[in-house]
Parts: C-alpha cells; sequence; structure tokens
C-alpha cells in the first residue's frame, strides 16, 4: 500500500484549517472534500483538482469539527462557541441550528444510517444523540463518574469529551475523553457499556473499522495509535511512531490501512497486518488537524488538512 | 385437434405427392421425414425417408438426416441399432461439428459403453474443426477435468464459456479445474460467478470456502460455508468448514491477543462441530477438529477481572482464579476426549497421538496434580512416544517429545534427533536453546537461538530467548527489551509479555502503550502470577493512574499468599512498598499510613517505605512522628551510595522545611555531610531555600552544588529559580522586586535564547510591573508556538499574549473603520491574538483559563468595534457558560478574582446592549465578591454607570461614595470616576479623588507621567465642555508637556489652541496650534485624520497657500472611504479650485471637478446651507 501526492492547495482557507471530511457522492454531482477552518468558514472542493465549490460562512469563531451526513446531501459544521449548523450541501440553506453551551459541542458525527448525529460533548462528559428528521436531542449518554470517587468532588472527575465515532453497523458508539479514557455505548439502548483503558492523554480521534465492527482505532496526545477489540475491552495492538500528538485517525474502506495526522506535522499510512508505519508524508509545514479516507470505491482518496491553512489529496493504493 | 387434422393431412398429402412427383429429391424427402417425425410421430416411416435422403445427399441439412437417422436407431435400443445409430451420429458431427444434438448424443452413447477414449478424440475433432462447436468443448472440459488434465481442461471450459455463459455448471467445472491448479483467486472468482447466476450451487460454495480457508480468508470462508449451510442445513462439509473458518478466525484473534473476541468466536465454533459430529460421529477429522477447537478454547480462555472496580475482595479474586482454571481445564479435557475418539477410528493417524499428548501437559500444567515419582513415563511422554513408534523419522515428533518430557536428558537426544532428520527446523533450535538456557550453558544456549533465528526470523521464542540475558549494562537492556517486544508481537505468550514489561521497567519504558498491551493481556491469561498483577500496577502508577496501580498491587499480594517459595517474602515486601507507594500518590494518606505500619512491624522498611511513612504521617498531621521517621531516615541514608541516597536527601529537606520553616531546614542542611550535595536534584532544593533565605547562609553550598547542573534544561531551570529568588530578595514589603528578576532573566536569555521558560517567565515579569510599555514588550519575548504545547514555569506563552494584547487598548483590528490606532507599541502579532487563542482552545478545549482570556479578548475587540451584536452574543453565551462552569465555584483567590471579571465583563455587555437589570444584577454580584477593595471598585464603578443611564441620580450619588471609600491603586479607575462625576454633576469632594490619583503607588516615572498627561487630558476634557476653553488650553499643554509625543493629546491641544484663536485669543495661540498639529503629524504611526486638515487652516490664516495646498492633500488618504466627511469633499473642491499644480498632474483633487466634489459634499450632508450656495455659484 502506498500514498501518491495528487494535488496540494497553499491557502486554501485563510487561516488553520482544522476539519475535514469527504460528502458522499450524489447522483447529481461525485463525492466532495468539505473542511473547516478558524477562519469561521466551511469551504467544498471537488477532487482531483480541488477546485473550491463553494464557502460557507455563519460561524462566529473557528470551526472545529464538520460531518456529512451518508447521503450526501447535508453536512453540519460546529464552532467553538458550540453553534452547530446543518447545512444543505449543494444550496448552502440552513437546514438546522443546533445549539449546546460553549464547550459542549466538540466533534459531530452522523450514523451509518443517516438517522442520527452524535456530537462529542465536551465539557458535559457525555455524547449527546440528535434525531436528524426532526433535530431533537434524543439520547445524552454520559460516561459514568470512576467509582470511589464522591459526587460532590466536582473538579476532576469529569472527562471532557473530545471525539465520537459510530460502529459500521450502526450499534456502538465510542467516544474518547481528555483523560484519555475511550468509552463505549450501546447505541440502540442509550447504555454505557464499559471503558477502553490504555491512552492516558487526550484521545483527539477515534474510529470504527468499516469491515469489522468489533475494531476500533484510537489516535492519543500520547503520540500512539491504539488498535482496541471493543467488545471485548481488550487493546490488541499498540502503533508507535509519531513524534507528537496525534490528532486525526481515519481508516481506508478495505479496512487495511490507517492514516493519521499529528502535530509533528507528518501524516502517516500504516499497515494494520504489520502493525507499523509504511510512509511518512512531510508535505505540511504545522500540525495536520485532520485526515479523511474518501469512503467506498477506487480509486482510493486521502485528505489531509493542516495549521499551514492548505488541503492535500493523495492517491491510496 | 380435430380441426386442424385435414389441414395437416392435407400438407403431409402434398408433400407426399411432390416427393412421388420428384423422388430424386433430397430436400424434399428430408421435408417429408421431418413432417411425420415431428406432427405425425410417426419415426418408422420418417426414418425411411430420412434415410433415401441421406442416400441422395449425404450433406443435406448439414447431415440433419443422419441426426434423425441416428435418434431413430438409437430409440430403438438394441445392440445392432445402437451401432448404427453411432455411426449415423459420427457422420452427422463430421457433417457439421456444431451439431450439439448429435454430438451430445454421440457422446452419450460412447460413454454408456465406456468409450471414454474414442470420446474424447470425437469431441477433440469436432471442437477443431469448428470453434462454434461448444458442445464439443463443454464435453471435453468436463472429460478432461475428469481424468485431472486441468490445464487443458481450463481451455476447453473457457472456450465453452464464452458459448453458454450463464451455465452454472460450467463456471463451477472451471472453478475446480482453477482450484486444482492452485490458482486460487482465479478459482475463487469463478465459483463467485457459479453462485451469482444459481444461488444454490452447493459445490461451489463449499469449494470456495475452503478456497478462502487455504487463503487464509477465514472472515470470508465463514460467510460463505454459512451461505451454503442455508442451502443445505445437515452438509457436514459445511459444518466442518464452518468449524475450521471459525477456528481459523479465533487463532488469528489471539495472535492479535484479542482473547476475548477468540473465545466467543470459538465458543460458537465447537457448537458447530459439535453439531457435525452429530451428523456425522465416525469420521475421525470431525473429532480432530472438535479436539483443536477445545484446546485453542482452553489456550485463550481469558480470566476476566471482575466488575468490581476499585473495591476488593480476596475471596472473590480467588473463586475467580479458580473458575478461569476450571474452564480452562474442561475445555482441555473435551479436547482430550475428542482427540481420543478420532485416535480410535484412526489409530493409524500418528499425529493424533502427539495431539494427545499435548493435550494431556496442558492439563497437567492445569490441575497442579504434579505427584508423579521421575521414574514413571508420563502420560504425555507415552502418547509422544506412540506417536514416534508409527512414524519414527518424522522429525517434529521428536521436537514434540522434546518438548513434553522432564527427563533433560530425553529432552536433549529427541531436540538433537529431530535436527539430525531436519536441521533448518528452526523450532528444535529454539527449544534446545531454551534448553541449555535453563541448564545454565549460556554459550550454547545463544548459538541455539541465533540458529533458530536466522533460518526462521518469525519465530517468538528465539527472540524472547535472546532477551532473557540482559545484565550487561545500559545499550544491552535496550537491546533485550527491543527483542522480546518483537518475540510479544509474534506470538503474545503471557510469559513473553511478563519478561516485556520487566524489559520496560529495566529500560524506563513502562509508560510506552505497547508494555501496557502486554501486560494487560498477559493478565488474561497468567492471574495466578502474584508478578504479572505487580507490574501491571506498576505500568499504570506510569501511567499516572494511581487508584488502578493500588488495586493490582492488591491483586499481586492476593496471589502471591496463593503461592509457595523462598523469596516470597522479599516479593511480598517489593509489593506492599509499592502499594504504599501509589496510595500516597493517589492522596489515600491514611491506607499508606496502614501499610507502612504493618511492614514496620514486620522490620521490613526500606528507604522507600521510610519516605512514604513520613510522607503519609506529614500528610495526616502527625508532624512530630513524620520527625522522627525523617530521623531514622537521615540514618539509613548516611550508610547509602551516594547515586541513590539523592532522593531521600530531596526529600529530606522539603519535608523539613514544611514541617520546621526554613531556619531549622537551614540548619539541618549546614549539618550534612557535604559529599551528599552531589547532584543537581540537591542544587535544585538547596538553591530554592537559599532563595527564601534572606540571610544568605546557603551561599556557599548553593554554588558548590551548582557544579552538577548539567543539561541545558536543568540550567535553564536554576535561572528561573534565581530569577524567583532575586524577586523575594530584591523586593519590598509590597512589591516584589520586579526589575532585578527582569535584569537577571534578560542576561539569561542571552546565554539560552532557545528557552521558552525563561521567554515565558521574562514575558510574566515584564506584564507584572505595570510599566507603560513593557506589556508589549511582553508579548513580543514570548513564543506562542503550538509545536510544544507542554511548558514548565509559572504562566504559559499564551496567557502572556493574551494578557498582554488586553493590556493594550488597541487590541485586535487594524481596520480604522472602528478606530485609530495611536499606540506607538503597536505589536505586529497582536491582531492576531483572538486566533492564537482560538487554537490554542483547539488543542485544549478543556482549559478554562483559555476559554476565560478569549472572552476578554473578545470583549476588547467587540468595545473596539463598538458592539457589534454578533458579537455580544457569542460573549454572553460564553460568560453564562463559564460562570455557570464548576471551574469558578472554587474559592481560591484567582478563581475569584476570574469570576469578577467575567461578571464585570457581562455586565458590560448588558450596558452595552440597554440592558440595565441586567447589567446591575451583575455587578452587584461581583461587587459581593471577597476580593480587595480596589478590585471592587470596579464593580461600583459599573454600577455607578448603570445607574448614571437609568438616570437613578441617588443611586449614583451611593456608588460614588462607595467608590471614594473603596479606593483603588489603579490609575484608570479615578480617571473613569473623574469623568462620570463630571458627566452627572455628582457632588464632589474634589481634592479627595485627585489625592486619591496622586497615591497611586507607580514603579517609574515614565508610567507616572503618563497616567497624570491623562488625567489632565479629562480634566481638559471637561473644561471644554463647560465652554472654558482657556483652562481646557493649560491642561492639554500640562498633558503634551507629561507625555511627550503622544499624538492624541497633541491633536486636542492644536484643535483648542485653534479655537481660541477662532475666538480671537492672542496671536500666540495659532503658533502654539501649528506646533502641537505638526508634532502629531510627525508622532502618529498611523496618520491621524484632521490633524492635517486643521494645520491647513491654520497656516493658511498665516497667508501660506502652498503649506496649506500641501496639508490638504495629506489630509484626504488619512480617512478611510466609506467615512469620509462632507467637509472634506467640500475642502477637496476648494482645493481643486485654488490649485497652482497644473490639472494634469496626478493630485487628487482634480480626480473630478469642483462642481463634482461639490456635488459629493451635498451629496453626504445634504443639510449645510454653505454647499449649496456654492454649487448655485457653479449653476450660474
Amino acid at each position: 500500500m502506498k500514498l501518491a501526492g495528487l494535488k496540494s492547495i497553499e491557502d486554501a482557507h485563510d487561516e488553520s484549517v482544522w476539519a475535514v471530511t469527504w460528502v458522499p457522492a450524489t447522483e447529481s454531482r461525485p463525492s466532495l472534500l468539505l473542511t473547516g477552518s478558524l477562519d469561521e468558514t466551511v469551504r467544498l472542493w471537488q477532487p482531483d483538482e480541488l477546485v473550491n465549490r463553494g464557502k460557507m460562512t455563519g460561524h462566529c469563531l473557528g470551526v472545529a469539527s464538520v460531518a456529512a451526513h451518508p447521503s450526501g446531501r447535508i453536512a453540519a459544521s460546529a464552532s467553538l462557541d458550540s453553534f452547530v449548523r446543518v447545512f444543505d450541501v449543494d444550496t448552502n440553506n440552513t437546514v438546522a441550528s443546533l445549539e449546546a453551551p460553549p464547550s459542549e459541542v466538540w466533534q459531530l458525527r452522523f450514523n451509518p444510517q443517516g438517522t442520527m448525529l452524535a456530537v462529542a460533548g465536551g465539557g458535559s462528559a457525555s455524547v449527546k444523540v440528535w434525531d436528524t428528521a426532526t433535530w431533537d436531542i434524543v439520547a445524552t449518554l454520559s460516561i459514568p463518574r470512576p467509582e470511589g470517587t464522591k459526587p460532590t468532588d466536582k473538579s476532576s472527575s469529569k472527562k471532557f469529551v473530545l471525539s465520537v465515532a459510530w460502529s459500521p453497523d450502526g450499534r456502538r458508539i465510542a467516544c474518547g475523553s481528555m483523560d484519555g479514557t475511550v468509552s463505549v455505548f450501546d447505541a440502540d439502548r442509550a447504555k454505557f457499556l464499559h471503558h477502553l483503558e490504555g491512552h492516558f492523554m487526550p484521545v483527539r480521534s477515534l474510529v470504527f473499522s468499516p469491515v469489522e465492527p468489533r475494531l476500533l482505532f484510537t489516535g492519543s496526545d500520547d503520540t500512539h495509535v491504539h488498535m482496541y477489540d471493543a467488545e471485548g475491552k481488550t487493546l490488541v495492538g499498540a502503533m508507535s511512531g509519531h513524534a507528537g500528538w496525534v490528532l486525526s485517525v481515519d481508516v481506508s474502506s478495505d479496512g487495511a490501512a490507517v492514516a493519521t495526522g499529528s502535530s509533528d506535522r507528518t501524516v502517516r499510512l500504516w499497515d494494520i497486518s504489520m502493525r507499523g508505519a509504511v510512509q511518512t508524508m512531510s508535505n505540511h509545514t504545522d500540525q495536520v488537524w485532520g485526515v479523511a479516507f474518501r469512503p467506498g470505491g477506487m480509486p482510493g482518496r486521502l485528505a489531509s488538512v493542516s495549521d499551514d491553512k492548505s488541503i492535500s489529496l493523495y492517491d491510496y493504493s | 385437434m380435430q380441426h386442424t387434422d385435414p389441414e395437416k393431412e392435407g400438407k403431409l398429402r402434398r408433400l407426399q405427392e411432390s416427393v412421388e412427383a420428384h423422388p430424386d429429391d433430397p430436400s424434399l424427402r428430408f421435408q417429408l421425414g421431418v413432417l411425420l417425425w415431428k406432427e405425425w410421430d410417426d419415426k418408422e416411416k420418417a426414418a425411411e425417408q430420412f434415410l433415401v435422403a441421406a442416400k441422395l445427399k449425404p450433406e443435406i441439412e448439414k447431415g440433419g438426416a443422419f441426426t434423425y437417422l441416428g435418434l431413430y436407431y438409437a430409440g430403438l435400443g438394441s445392440e445392432s441399432h445402437t451401432q448404427r445409430a453411432l455411426k449415423c451420429f459420427q457422420k452427422a458431427v463430421s457433417l457439421n461439428p456444431d451439431d450439439s444434438l448429435s454430438g451430445e448424443a454421440l457422446c452419450e452413447l460412447l460413454d454408456q459403453q465406456g468409450k471414454e477414449s474414442l470420446e474424447v478424440a470425437v469431441c477433440r475433432e469436432a471442437s477443431q474443426n469448428s470453434p462454434r462447436a461448444f458442445w464439443a468443448f463443454q464435453r471435453l472440459g468436463y472429460l478432461q477435468l475428469h481424468q485431472n488434465k486441468c490445464s487443458d481442461a481450463v481451455h476447453s471450459l473457457q472456450h465453452a464459456i464464452r458459448g453458454y455463459p450463464t451455465s452454472a455448471h460450467l463456471w463451477e467445472a472451471l472453478g475446480l479445474a482453477y482450484q486444482r491448479l492452485g490458482r486460487f483467486t482465479a478459482a475463487l472468482k469463478s465459483y463467485g460467478r457459479a453462485i451469482e447466476l444459481e444461488g444454490t450451487r452447493i459445490f461451489a460454495l463449499l469449494e470456495s470456502g475452503n478456497t478462502f480457508l487455504m487463503l487464509g480468508s477465514y472472515k470470508k470462508g465463514v460467510e460463505t460455508f454459512q451461505q451454503a449451510l442455508e442451502i443445505s442445513p445437515k452438509s457436514v462439509s459445511a459444518h466442518y468448514g464452518l468449524a475450521a473458518g471459525m477456528l481459523g478466525l479465533a487463532k488469528e484473534c489471539n495472535n492479535l491477543g484479542a482473547y476475548r473476541w477468540g473465545a466467543t468466536v470459538l465458543e460458537e465454533a465447537s457448537k458447530v462441530a459439535w453439531m457435525s459430529t452429530q451428523l456425522a460421529g465416525n469420521l475421525s477429522s470431525i473429532w480432530k477438529l472438535h479436539g483443536d477447537i477445545q484446546l485453542t478454547y482452553a489456550k485463550c480462555y481469558p480470566w476476566m477481572e471482575e466488575g468490581n472496580g476499585l473495591e476488593f475482595d480476596m475471596e472473590s479474586f480467588d473463586n475467580s482464579i479458580l473458575s478461569w482454571k476450571r474452564t480452562c481445564c474442561l475445555a482441555a479435557k473435551t479436547a482430550r476426549c475428542s482427540y481420543q475418539r478420532a485416535l480410535h477410528l484412526a489409530p493409524w493417524q500418528a499425529n493424533m497421538y502427539i495431539d494427545i499428548a499435548v493435550t494431556s501437559d496442558l492439563i497437567d500444567s492445569l490441575d497442579n496434580s504434579s505427584g508423579h515419582d521421575l521414574s514413571a513415563w508420563h502420560q504425555s511422554e507415552k502418547m509422544a512416544l506412540g506417536a514416534l513408534l508409527l512414524e519414527g523419522d518424522n522429525s517434529e515428533f521428536w521436537v514434540a517429545l522434546g518438548c513434553l518430557s522432564d527427563h533433560k536428558a530425553l529432552k536433549q537426544h529427541a531436540l538433537i534427533r529431530g535436527l539430525q532428520l531436519n536441521v533448518s527446523l528452526a523450532v528444535a533450535w529454539a527449544y534446545l536453546g531454551k534448553l541449555y538456557r535453563n541448564q545454565g550453558e549460556k554459550q550454547f544456549a545463544r548459538q541455539s537461538f541465533d540458529c533458530a533465528r536466522s533460518i526462521d526470523p518469525s519465530l517468538a521464542l528465539p527472540w524472547a530467548g535472546m532477551s532473557a540475558d540482559f545484565h550487561a549494562g545500559e545499550s544491552a537492556v535496550g537491546e533485550a527489551y527491543e527483542s522480546c517486544l518483537r518475540a510479544a508481537q509474534i506470538l503474545p505468550l503471557a510469559e513473553f509479555q511478563i519478561g516485556l514489561a520487566k524489559l520496560a521497567l529495566a529500560s524506563g519504558n513502562l509508560s510506552s502503550s505497547q508494555v501496557f498491551e502486554a501486560i494487560r493481556q498477559a493478565m488474561q491469561r497468567a492471574p495466578h502470577y502474584p508478578e504479572c498483577h505487580n507490574l501491571n500496577g506498576l505500568v499504570s502508577e506510569a501511567q499516572c493512574n494511581y487508584q488502578s496501580a493500588a488495586v493490582s498491587y492488591r491483586l499481586a499480594r492476593c496471589a502471591i499468599t496463593n503461592l509457595s517459595g523462598s523469596d516470597r517474602k522479599s516479593h511480598m515486601t517489593d509489593i506492599s512498598v509499592n502499594l504504599a507507594r501509589s496510595l500516597s500518590k493517589a492522596g489515600n494518606a491514611l491506607d499508606a499510613l496502614h501499610e507502612c505500619e504493618d511492614l514496620k512491624k514486620e522490620g521490613l522498611l526500606d528507604v522507600e517505605g521510610l519516605q512514604i511513612y513520613a510522607f503519609s504521617l506529614w500528610q495526616l498531621g502527625e508532624t512530630n512522628l513524620a520527625l522522627s521517621v525523617v530521623r531514622s531516615l537521615a540514618v539509613s541514608v548516611s550508610t547509602m551510595e551516594q547515586k541513590s541516597a539523592a532522593a531521600p536527601v530531596v526529600f529530606i529537606c522539603r519535608l523539613l522545611y514544611y514541617i520546621s520553616g526554613l531556619d531549622s531546614a537551614i540548619n539541618s542542611i549546614l549539618k550534612m555531610p557535604k559529599q551528599l550535595f552531589r547532584s543537581s536534584k540537591i542544587s535544585f532544593i538547596i538553591s530554592a531555600i537559599h532563595a527564601l533565605d534572606q540571610s544568605n547562609r546557603l551561599q556557599s553550598i548553593v554554588s558548590s552544588t551548582r557544579d552538577y547542573l548539567k543539561s541545558h534544561e536543568e540550567i535553564t531551570g536554576m535561572h528561573f529559580l534565581i530569577a524567583l529568588g532575586k524577586l523575594v530578595k530584591h523586593g519590598s514589603e509590597c512589591c516584589l522586586g520586579y526589575q532585578s528578576g527582569v535584569n537577571h532573566l534578560r542576561k539569561a536569555l542571552h546565554m539560552y535564547p532557545n528557552s521558552s521558560l525563561l521567554r515565558n517567565f521574562l514575558g510574566y515579569l515584564l506584564l507584572s510591573t505595570e510599566e507603560w510599555n513593557d506589556t508589549h514588550i511582553a508579548t513580543r519575548c514570548c513564543n506562542v508556538d503550538t509545536m510544544n504545547p507542554i511548558e514548565g514555569g509559572l504562566k504559559s506563552a499564551y496567557e502572556i499574549l493574551a494578557a498582554g494584547a488586553v493590556a493594550c487598548y488597541a487590541v485586535g483590528t487594524c481596520n480604522p473603520k472602528f478606530s485609530y490606532p495611536t499606540c506607538t507599541y503597536q505589536c505586529l502579532n497582536e491582531p492576531g491574538t483572538i486566533q492564537q487563542l482560538q487554537k490554542c482552545l483547539r488543542r485544549e478545549p478543556w482549559n478554562q483559563n483559555i476559554r476565560y482570556l478569549l472572552v476578554l479578548n473578545l470583549l476588547q475587540k467587540a468595545r473596539e468595534e463598538r458592539f457589534p451584536s454578533h458579537l455580544c452574543i457569542i460573549l454572553e453565551r460564553l460568560i453564562t457558560v463559564a460562570l455557570s462552569d464548576e471551574f469558578y465555584h472554587n474559592d481560591d483567590s484567582s478563581y475569584e478574582y476570574k469570576k469578577f471579571q467575567l461578571l464585570l465583563c457581562a455586565s458590560e455587555i448588558c450596558l452595552q446592549g440597554g440592558n440595565l437589570t441586567g447589567c446591575i444584577n451583575h455587578a452587584k454580584n461581583a461587587s459581593s465578591i471577597m476580593l480587595p477593595d480596589g478590585y471592587l471598585f470596579f464593580a461600583h464603578l459599573l454600577l455607578l454607570r448603570a445607574y448614571a443611564s437609568e438616570g437613578n441620580m441617588v443611586n449614583l450619588q451611593k456608588e460614588y461614595i462607595r467608590c471614594l471609600q473603596l479606593k483603588t491603586d489603579l490609575h484608570i479607575g479615578w480617571i473613569c470616576l473623574k469623568l462620570m462625576e463630571s458627566c452627572y454633576e455628582v457632588q464632589t469632594d474634589l481634592d479627595m479623588l485627585e489625592l486619591s490619583f496622586r497615591e497611586c503607588p507607580t514603579e517609574s516615572m515614565n508610567s507616572r507621567n503618563m497616567w497624570g498627561a491623562i488625567f489632565s487630558l479629562v480634566k481638559g476634557l471637561i473644561c471644554i465642555w463647560n465652554q472654558d476653553i482657556v483652562s481646557a488650553e493649560e491642561f492639554l499643554a500640562q498633558a503634551c508637556s507629561l507625555a511627550g509625543a503622544e499624538c492624541s493629546l497633541l491633536l486636542c491641544h492644536g484643535a483648542t489652541c485653534m479655537e481660541l484663536s477662532r475666538r480671537g485669543c492672542a496671536s500666540q495661540f495659532l503658533s502654539l496650534a501649528i506646533r502641537s498639529l505638526v508634532k502629531a503629524q510627525e508622532a502618529s504611526l498611523i496618520p491621524l485624520p484632521i490633524v492635517s486638515a486643521l494645520l491647513a487652516q491654520a497656516v493658511a490664516s498665516l497667508g501660506s497657500k502652498e503649506k496649506w495646498e500641501k496639508n490638504l492633500r495629506l489630509e484626504w488618504p488619512t480617512w478611510p472611504p466609506e467615512m469620509r466627511p462632507a467637509e472634506l469633499f467640500f475642502q477637496m473642491h476648494l482645493l481643486a479650485k485654488q490649485s497652482k499644480a497644473s490639472p494634469q498632474s496626478s493630485s487628487v483633487e482634480f480626480c473630478q471637478s469642483p462642481q463634482r466634489w461639490v456635488l459629493r459634499a451635498i451629496h453626504t450632508n445634504p443639510s449645510c446651507m454653505r454647499y449649496w450656495t456654492v454649487l448655485q455659484k457653479f449653476v450660474e
């Protein structure tokens, strides 16, 4: 497996680019790249030439997370003040505006069926699930307090939730916290199942393997990428190599490779079977906040975004 | 039928008549034959016609006559007729090789007679004669496949598929051909096509399942077999394949260490295998598979920590271990039973003996029933010998015997025998190495491991073996760790993993994720080993998870009580010390103390234990006891080696300082032997104590210990400490000695320009000095580097940046739409502060401090942009949440202060948004916080403003008095109060305010002057409001002289002088005005508007037209396009009319005609009659 650079756009945004995701193709257009940035805009790009297809404004602080609905028609973006804007990708009409107290919206993810939007609830130490038909909160999945701490002991027990992921069958939600724990929930019953241990610094990104619903990949500030059996709560692989925080993780659609973006300014490609890095891309000049594989279909594409305001697109084969 | 008969007969009659008319026409005869054959079913008569036709013209209808004849004869059924039929068909095929009917019939006949070679020949001939003879290709393909000529078959079948592309059967056959040729992916594709065409092809499903298993794609294999089972639920092969696939899947999981996953898969696999034994109980291979599954289960079933979290119960732990062992043992016994059944069914299969032997060995190890005497043969050994009796030349059996035997000599013999049979048997070399190592022959062991490793580097044991001896220095430990890591990654065996954790402890890799993974997995498979739990505890501790570390140590102690052995006691001590330490680190001093006391009773307290003991005592307030423990610690330290003594010495110093204070600590340090102080750690602690000591008693020791600082970090850290010391030593009662600290840091930074620690500290000190200019220098000396998030020191770079940005009024926008920044110290990076803070927040969203600073900076930006509503909304949201956060419910004064600030911000936003009730509520809340009066002043100032805009004069007066009572150290407060006082005509005590203003402490002359200047400015402005221009001029002149070149003050002064001269006062005011305005023009960084226009007027009054023109031209670009006032256009019109420059020059006034200028002026301000008059003149 390898990555080959296809196209890179310097100054794609006016400020650091913080979030990236792929908007699936619809009948009328191919799949597009969606990026969010500190410059308070969300932009659309058409591969492989990364032609700018639109710029969406409407946020008053930097955009920290973007997510695309599996239908490819709508997408959501969230800014630092926890304002979530859900919009139509093609027309940029606002579909819904969701507000939460600042610091209580972090990463966003639609479930594979497209019926729910899970939001990593930051300081609320929970994952909030919104119904995508009515745009109401249908569930709040709270991380239970660790045992042995009193309910009155307020300061240390809270786990700031940074990241969230759906399993490919939509039955599990995993979320990563600031203290390094990963929590797994039953999505149907809205019930906490267990923690996955092993990281001891913030887990900023996690993703389930698209082919094996039990496998979960996590990236953490402790510079490691972990592979968990999410059902059996076992750490089954730890991959080291980054020199800085691992800010973003994504799995290729064949489930064989993992890509990571790190604050050491590199993008790495990992072979899961070898449990090691097979390639390091160092074309970014600042920390890499997001990596995203294009879901489904050949040829494989990987996009990365960085604090250096640029977007890069790679061929994955 | 009835009514068609006449027609049918007529047709027949007509044809018969024409045959009779032309008896030699073969085609007519053929037609008649077909008619008779098909419609009258009179085959005999038809045959007659065909016979004649064939005689007349054999090639008629491409030999169709022969086909019918053949069919006729074949239908007759007797021997001779069959021969005739054969010949007819042969003739037909030779005439028309594409004729699948005759071809198939011919082949059927040949097949019945068993003439396979003839059949092949016929097909081959036909296929050679015509590429469209697909029947022949198909036949030929099947036959070739049957004869195992697979590559030929592939060709034939591929050709046949061109003719019958939707024949599932053909695709299936092609798949089989590929499979036999070993082209598995091609085979899978063909089978896949067959299944696609016909979902019920059970053969294709089974074979593709098997192929998947062979290729190692167990998951796909399992799916395929499941599909097969749906079609044929009783299929033994499908059951077998499914179970085998699941076994493969489970083994993959186990190799990852995902034991729980593996176990779940195996449980299901066992069920499936059991089902298949019920379907076909007399197949030994099925029993073997069941045995394999159960054996794997026994080897992977994980011990699960009971879900009791931090609670701990010895009994339940023992029980859980017992039940875990029982489950494993039960599975192993089931496996042995199944193997025995398999052996019973096929006693000639030698490997079955080995399977039983291995299983027996496992059962023995799980049962702990090792009551055998050495002379008797073990069951496992016996069974291994049984296998060898059957197949004495199988090298692997010898290796198995070598592993299973207890006799060293036999072991060695068996392994060497195995190697004699196959010298490149890596396993044998590896076990031989292990054997030698156990016997202490390290040289041989190393050689054997080397051999094994070079033959097969993917074997785990040699890597583990190589790592077992590492006692040869630092580098060797790292090497051993790497090698053991490889072993554990190849094969996640508990023994390897525990070894890895031990090596990690020695090489300092304990906090690594790989070690965590290994030890957690080891715990699932070896919960009865105390060292496993102990190491798990150490790993948890390395990851700062002290509570779970304590739990692990307790488990370890539990596990060790079930163990017997000579060194049990020392292990027990180690574990107890670990437990005490982790409890202490987790903040549980009481439990830690109990542990230490237990150890003390047994007399097992070592240096580390003593430290924990003393620390726990101190935490619990037992200072006297703690001191006595420290004394005994000091006694044991004096006998220790220097290297390891550093930590306890540091501990003693710190505890002494905390318990008995500075003086006693210094005295004790002076008494300590000097050779103890040879370490950088000690140097730090002594320097810290020295910094607090005004009488410098430790001077000599401090300077001697500083020689032991080696690395850059240590040296910069020491400079940090020295600077702190200078702050304390050179400071006065109320104020730290900032300047000396700054001076020291400047020097240190010159030597270590890369140190962010020193930079940030310098920035912090500069901010703290409250010097006029230093806030700007502060932000410049720190470097917000996103790459180095971990920063030591008191304040991080972003805090200094944000604080510095807030400190200057010109915070964000360089857009002059909102204001004209006149700050001459403008920092280059300042406009990006809000962005920088957002970047920091993106990295640490949980950091309340960044949120707080962001709020302050946003407020500053909002103030500068005149409080636009979108910013106010964000701010309101951010502040509301911040205030509700429990973070600010802390009683610490720094949090109180931040809360106070946030409340003031909220209040300000409300005030600006017109929400006076909100404003008053927030400000009242703020004023009720327990903070020094100097801060509370500002809450009351806000209240004052709120009441003022409400028009509530009574409360206003009250708040004014309250402010005067509270007083503040900050000049700005008094200045604001002064402004409010004059705006709302509060009854005042002017002297009191002025006096308080003068009393505000300032370190330097510079800032005192600046504040004085601003105060004079305010007084001047007040005079202007009161129309007392003359005294205003005096105040403003005073302000200008105090502040130096401050352009806005100069502008004010200049404008006031102009006004005075306009009113006809003395003429010197005009020249004064010109002087001030020229200065203002020179001083401003960004050209200020109005200055040049005023100057132009002033010089014009003195009669200099040239200067008037020049200055007016300068005025134009100072205004941003959307803000240009009407008067400016009007002035430009004057300029355009009066200018001496040629109209072709590029001067701005000529870009349009004077009339257009006037029109623009009127357009901007239509109410000014002056412009209209001028326009009228133009029109006239």
